[in-house]
């Protein structure tokens, strides 16, 4: 498979400026996904956030992007926002389904620390991971203010305060990380590598 | 949870500059050069604010900011002259993380915090707060440290906090640039009143400074200018003096 990856482009919500260059660093070739027929040009996508529950679905959805991204052939890796949004539901200024690729519910983080939880922590990776390998003893960057409530599809915890959070899901080739790989030093570059050597489950 | 230590550079297009109280400015070099330099000693963040965008009410230069940030791989935030949700967008999608905001919040339309909020998450929302201290209380400024606003910090970071930012920066009009260490009473007031991250800026001059005011008010993060600037530390041997002293940091 080639180095391509496509980086889904929705709206007002979107880190795609530092994902891109992170990827590229990583030895990606970055299209852009403007319109509903790029997901075919690409064998697997990155789907950026920054934003809330709400608006990145209501964008993904004036694009046109959500029956596209539910039926991509190929994997897939959500970071913050972008894992989030692929659970069922968010709970972010009210009710709102998400592309449903987990389940799991999108709940606002409560602990007795400070939220939104920002900084580099630490991640406990709980199973064998393509995506997470060489990197399990590394810290990433978090800037969140919502969790994945998720028992089903967990790849790593973190803690917050005492509160243990899911801070990766995987689910045969889609992947989800609450942290910010493109924020994380060099383990977040190797983490897109070991994004691009994911083959399709 | 480790503490965040913050690069921060105060940019006068087109270089990063190091003002005393806010003014009486010093060229310190290119701020992609800058940043690189910091991002590489290990700072946690690069905090990047254009401090005459507001005084001379003009926009934020943008292609200045996307060079900043092209070769770093930790956050970066920045500020300067932001007044609508566009500005935000656009800084967004020139390699901003946070979007800084004092003077067009603080003396306009204080709205701004919700919509942003509301439109980008609280995360990506930070109000730099620019205080000054009077006999019994700590006014707000804008405008880097020149134009009065009447609030009082306390209860500006409480209405903040209740219009949705997710963090803010506390930096000191009277400790800016003098590298005499923080306002560290006023620091612990600040992070003990809101549940939001607080990050000060403003005074450190030496490694003891910073780790006074971690022990003391435990602030999320910290921001570091003179102290960077002018070699009198560098991020990695601050990081490794904190950590022997206790403090948690990302290595």
């Amino acid at each position: 498979m080639s180095n391509l990856v496509g980086v889904v482009n929705y709206g007002t919500a979107g880190n795609i400026h530092s994902v891109r260059k992170a990827l590229q660093k990583a030895g990606a070739d970055v299209l852009l996904i403007n319109q509903a027929e790029d997901f075919k040009k690409v064998p697997r996508i990155v789907l950026p956030g920054v934003g809330s529950f709400k608006e990145g679905m209501m964008e993904l959805e004036s694009d046109g992007f959500i029956e596209p991204i539910q039926m991509f052939d190929g994997p897939i890796l959500g970071i913050c926002l972008g894992m989030q949004i692929l659970s069922s539901l968010g709970y972010e200024h009210g009710l709102t389904k998400g592309l449903g690729f987990i389940k799991a519910e999108v709940k606002l983080v409560e602990c007795l620390g400070k939220v939104p939880h920002v900084g580099f922590n630490k991640i406990d990776v709980i199973k064998d991971s393509r995506l997470l390998k060489g990197i399990e003893n590394e810290m990433f960057y978090f800037m969140h203010s919502y969790e994945v409530v998720n028992y089903t599809d967990m790849l790593a915890l973190s803690e917050c305060s005492g509160h243990k959070f899911v801070s990766a899901v995987e689910r045969r080739s889609v992947f989800g990380v609450q942290f910010h790989p493109e924020k994380s030093r060099e383990a977040g570059i190797k983490l897109f590598k070991n994004f691009l050597a994911v083959d399709k489950v | 949870m480790s503490t965040r230590i913050i690069a921060k550079l105060d940019v006068k297009p087109p270089y990063v500059v190091k003002p005393v109280h806010f003014e009486g400015l010093r060229k310190i070099g290119q701020p992609n050069e800058v940043a690189v330099k910091y991002y590489h000693q290990g700072a946690d963040e690069i905090l990047y604010i254009d401090i005459v965008a507001s005084l001379y009410q003009r926009e934020i230069l943008l292609e200045q900011v996307e060079q900043a940030c092209s070769d770093i791989f930790v956050p970066f935030a920045v500020g300067g002259g932001v007044q609508t949700l566009n500005d935000f967008s656009e800084l967004f999608h020139h390699g901003a993380d946070k979007v800084v905001i004092n003077t067009h919040a603080l003396q306009k339309n204080p709205n701004i915090i919700d919509e942003a909020a509301k439109c980008f998450g609280s995360q990506a929302v930070v109000v730099n707060i620019e205080s000054k201290r009077w006999d019994n209380w700590c006014e707000c400024y804008s405008d880097c440290g020149r134009i009065r606003s009447g609030k009082n910090v306390l209860d500006w970071v409480k209405e903040v906090e209740s219009r949705g930012a997710g963090e803010v920066l506390l930096q000191s009009v009277d400790h800016d640039g003098r590298q005499r260490g923080f306002d560290i009473e006023l620091a612990q007031k600040v992070v003990s009143l809101v549940d939001i991250p607080v990050v000060v800026a403003s005074g450190a001059g030496k490694p003891e400074d910073v780790l006074e005011l971690i022990k003391v008010a435990q602030p999320s993060g910290v921001a570091l200018a003179s102290l960077l600037h002018y070699d009198k530390s560098t991020i990695k041997e601050l990081k490794k003096y904190l950590r022997e002293n206790g403090v948690e940091v990302a290595l």
